[in-house]
């Protein structure tokens, strides 16, 4: 029984906000299945994934000694090598926002009863829970004959590498929005854009090379850029490098300031897009 | 025997004035907005750094990666950079990642045209001036490393060089187009998976693989040919093979492949014949 | 009747032949449920579509053919058959004395084709140098190139437009360019698969106008699909209709009406607001004093219905027209759909 209006405003809420996961739920699940509607040849990318960490494995036993470098022993790299495959969609976060603008389909999108941001941020997840199964945790599972340790340098840093990732994502949704945005107001065509941001996020967030491997002015000066929060930071944390909150707080801080950049370059660019989408 | 010499001489002059035609379209489509070919240039050159600057620092961090030193790997980076250049020069606008063309169902453009298609996948895409960006990095590392060698080289060696860029700008391709083949059957699904194939190649090519187990080796030289794009030929011309003969190896393999790649690919024209594609996406005909 | 040819030459009058030509695609069938979405990634559920079942038919040098059908009925399969894109499962085809698959290079040098939703225009280009491109590749020499391009921007009105990057043109304009691509190397057969989809009237009557000239001055034969009976109707001289890959219906657009029916409108205005009640015709909308009937031409004469109103009341003025081309091909298709029993009881009754 509702007693006072405080009471029924409360259940109202709720009602709305379990309505609106009902949304997101719905909108995920319809990418994570789109993903198996056609053939099982987007395995293909995974077995491509999966040579690129044995490669990447070998350079690093290669180049570095049992000690390592730079305060990060071989052991350490080579896990931090794995979970970044791992978790590689998480800490690159890409939404299909840029397609949508590609096949002129944004306009549609906004006919829909959810926030543009919403839509693709839950397709994006949708999309994560597919490759989770079907290509992290096999990838985790078969670490032990790769010869890596996948387990994180304790359990504390277990526990903050997981608020560090959903930072991580935080950041790196954020940046994709506002490269978005900026490929409206611009008028870039979108194949630029992608080239411009695949090759600034590839060195820049440390996701393939540890920035501390950098020569030092060059990976200090990295490591407090926005993209390094993207993978750089919940990478050190899982391995137990780096001053932990530290790199938590400038991801906060990234996240802080990143998405109403976001928000008001959307807002700015909104006329544009239309035209953009056809 | 005249006439065959005479039909040879009209295909290349035909091949030569096609070429012509493409680059004067590459130019008026730079020239026609500045504001966008400085922004290509400026991509294309920022994706070209891109890929090699990561092995680039670390190289300089460890003084070379194992046994190859900081000169080695400019060449090796160089050579690697160059085969890329080389594809988008001559397979611009998606015809070396066929997969988007079959994909997207627009094979049937290349089909109405009055020409045999080998000639229309070895002309449609030169795009000389876009592709500059990546062919000038690569030659000027390539270069440097080699200044840095202090190696003697005669033109026998260059020859070689060429020969062997070509040929891994073949293995490459032909990789596309093997596994691009596959669009024919599944549309949707394969359409980028001829993008795949190139990353794996793309993005694995700059690094030196002498330390990998024999199996991972032996699949990066032959199912996966990482190795035949840069690493093995790069050995065989800085003369890092005990063997001389290791020089015709790329070569041999590019024919190997791009005998395969013919096959699957005229067994998927086949099975489009008979099936057309039920899907086409309308982004820009020859994007 | 038309004399039987039965290879088609480039010296024969026939340009288009299909013998009993079939063609089956294999679809694959989804679920909703990710459970069979799963098992189908590995055992796919495969369905035959029968697009075409047995299509004969032939095209005479000079003809413009309207080729229709419902959705789905097969009319970009043929289209593609013929334009070289697609190969036959069973059954002969020939254009222009050609085999379009086997000999491809030589056939597509002397058809055109448009595709009404793609594109031949090369996209970050202006259309000039699309024109430019297919002079080169198409082998055109310069002179002709230079005189057909010409008459094209004139007729077709594209000097507005001639130098804008294709991707900026309007759906009007983009589809004016393609016709004007397409008809650059003056080909003898013209396949237009609804080319007008989308355009606005005064777009259509201009691309339409234009087609029929050409007939007209250059003997070009026509092949064209389009879901507006009223365009093709004005278009073409023959209809060729198709139903679940079968051809329903090949002969004039006159014969096309009398197999339905001879349907006709009667507008009468009359005295009083009332509408008279007519035996044999249905009142389908009555406006203050004007009123306007369906009826049969074949099942009752005018003159009967008029004496019938006039004993109802008195009539001002009369109007007869016949019943829309659209309203004809509706009801052949809603026939379609129904089931075979019915039909049988329709035609007993």
């Amino acid at each position: 029984m509702i007693e006072n209006g405080l009471g029924q405003q409360t259940i109202i809420r709720r009602g709305r906000w379990t309505r609106r996961l009902a949304k997101y739920a719905k909108t995920a699940s319809m990418a994570a299945s789109g993903y198996i509607g056609d053939s099982p040849l987007f395995m293909f990318d995974y077995v491509m994934r999966v040579l690129r960490v044995l490669v990447l494995l070998s350079i690093w036993r290669i180049v570095l000694s049992e000690e390592g470098a730079s305060g990060l022993s071989l052991q350490a790299v080579l896990t931090y090598t794995l979970i970044s495959e791992v978790f590689f969609s998480q800490l690159n976060p890409r939404t299909s926002m840029e397609d949508a603008f590609w096949q002129g389909t944004i306009a549609g999108r906004m006919a829909q009863p959810l926030g543009l941001f919403e839509q693709f941020t839950s397709e994006t997840v949708g999309r994560w829970f597919f490759e989770w199964c079907c290509f992290s945790i096999p990838l985790v599972l078969i670490s032990p004959l790769l010869g890596v340790n996948v387990l994180p340098a304790s359990l504390g840093a277990g526990l903050l590498f997981i608020v560090s990732l959903l930072l991580a994502v935080s950041v790196g949704l954020a940046l994709e929005y506002i490269f978005c945005a900026l490929l409206v107001i611009w008028q870039l065509p979108l194949w630029v854009m992608l080239q411009i941001r695949s090759a600034f996020i590839t060195l820049l967030s440390g996701a393939m090379l540890p920035l501390a491997f950098l020569p030092d002015l060059v990976g200090e000066i990295f490591s407090w850029l926005p993209f390094a929060s993207m993978a750089s930071a919940p990478l050190q944390i899982y391995v137990g490098a780096g001053n932990t909150l530290l790199l938590v707080l400038l991801q906060v801080f990234w996240s802080a300031l990143l998405w109403p950049l976001a928000h008001w370059l959307w807002f700015k660019g909104r006329e544009g897009m239309i035209s953009y989408g056809g | 025997m005249a006439a065959k010499l005479n039909s040879v001489w009209r295909t290349l002059k035909r091949i030569w004035q096609l070429w012509l035609f493409y680059a004067k379209l590459d130019l008026l489509l730079l020239i026609s907005d500045v504001r966008l070919a400085l922004i290509y240039f400026s991509s294309e050159l920022l994706t070209s750094i891109g890929s090699v600057i990561g092995l680039l620092l670390l190289a300089q961090r460890f003084d070379g990666i194992g046994t190859w030193t900081l000169n080695h790997l400019y060449v090796l980076l160089g050579y690697s950079t160059l085969v890329l250049g080389i594809l988008n020069t001559f397979f611009n606008y998606n015809l070396s990642l066929i997969s988007r063309r079959i994909g997207r169902g627009q094979l049937d453009h290349v089909l109405v045209q009055p020409q045999p298609l080998w000639m229309i996948f070895i002309t449609e895409g030169f795009a000389p001036l876009s592709g500059l960006m990546g062919l000038i990095p690569g030659i000027l590392l390539f270069a440097w490393g080699l200044i840095g060698l202090g190696v003697s080289l005669d033109l026998g060696w260059w020859a070689l060089l060429v020969l062997n860029l070509f040929a891994s700008g073949t293995i490459m391709m032909s990789f596309n187009y093997i596994w691009g083949s596959l669009a024919f059957v599944a549309p949707r699904s394969s359409e980028e998976i001829s993008s795949s194939a190139s990353r794996l190649l793309d993005q694995l090519k700059v690094y030196p693989l002498d330390g990998l187990g024999g199996l991972l080796l032996g699949s990066l030289m032959t199912v996966a040919p990482v190795g035949l794009v840069a690493w093995y030929p790069v050995r065989a011309l800085l003369g890092l093979n005990s063997s001389a003969w290791s020089i015709w190896i790329t070569p041999l393999a590019a024919l190997f492949m791009l005998g395969i790649a013919l096959f699957c690919f005229l067994k998927g024209l086949g099975y489009y014949a008979t099936t057309g594609s039920q899907r086409y996406s309308s982004l820009g005909h020859r994007s | 009747m038309p004399p039987q040819v039965h290879n088609a030459t480039a010296h024969s009058d026939i340009v288009v032949e299909l013998q009993d030509v079939h063609k089956v695609f294999r679809q694959r069938q989804r679920s909703s449920r990710l459970s069979e979405t799963i098992r189908h990634m590995f055992k796919p559920r495969i369905r035959e579509v029968r697009a075409l079942q047995g299509v004969s038919m032939q095209i005479r040098r000079g003809e413009i053919v309207a080729y229709a059908g419902p959705n789905g009925a097969g009319k970009s399969t043929t289209i593609k058959l013929l334009s070289g894109l697609l190969a036959p499962n069973a059954g002969r085809v020939r254009a222009l004395g050609f085999d379009p698959i086997n000999e491809r290079v030589q056939y597509v040098k002397r058809i055109g084709v448009v595709f009404g939703q793609r594109s031949e225009l090369w996209y970050d280009h202006p259309v000039a140098a699309s024109y430019e491109w297919k002079r080169v590749v198409w082998d055109i020499p310069q002179d002709r190139f230079a005189r057909t391009q010409k008459r094209l921007i004139e007729v077709l009105g594209l000097e507005e437009f001639f130098h804008s990057l294709a991707r900026e043109l309007s759906l009007g304009q983009r589809m004016r360019a393609e016709l004007g691509l397409a008809l650059l190397h003056e080909p003898e057969l013209l396949f237009l698969d609804e080319p007008t989809i989308g355009l606005d009237v005064l777009s259509k009557r201009m691309m339409l106008d234009f087609v029929k000239e050409l007939n007209r001055k250059q003997q070009v034969t026509v092949m064209i699909t389009s879901h507006d009976m009223a365009e093709l109707e004005q278009l073409a001289g023959r209809m060729v209709m198709i139903d679940h890959g079968k051809v329903a219906f090949d002969g004039p657009f006159e014969q096309l009406r009398q197999t339905m029916s001879d349907g006709r409108r009667l507008i009468i205005e009359t005295s009083d607001e009332t509408a008279p009640s007519l035996e044999g015709a249905e009142l389908i909308e009555s406006q203050a004093r004007r009123h306007e009937y369906r009826f049969d031409a074949s099942q009752i004469k005018i003159v009967d219905l008029l004496n019938q109103a006039a004993k109802q009341t008195s009539i001002i003025d009369v109007e007869t027209v016949r019943a829309p081309i659209d309203e004809v091909i509706a009801n052949i298709y809603q026939s379609w759909r129904k089931p075979k029993e019915v039909l049988e009881l329709e035609e007993a009754l």
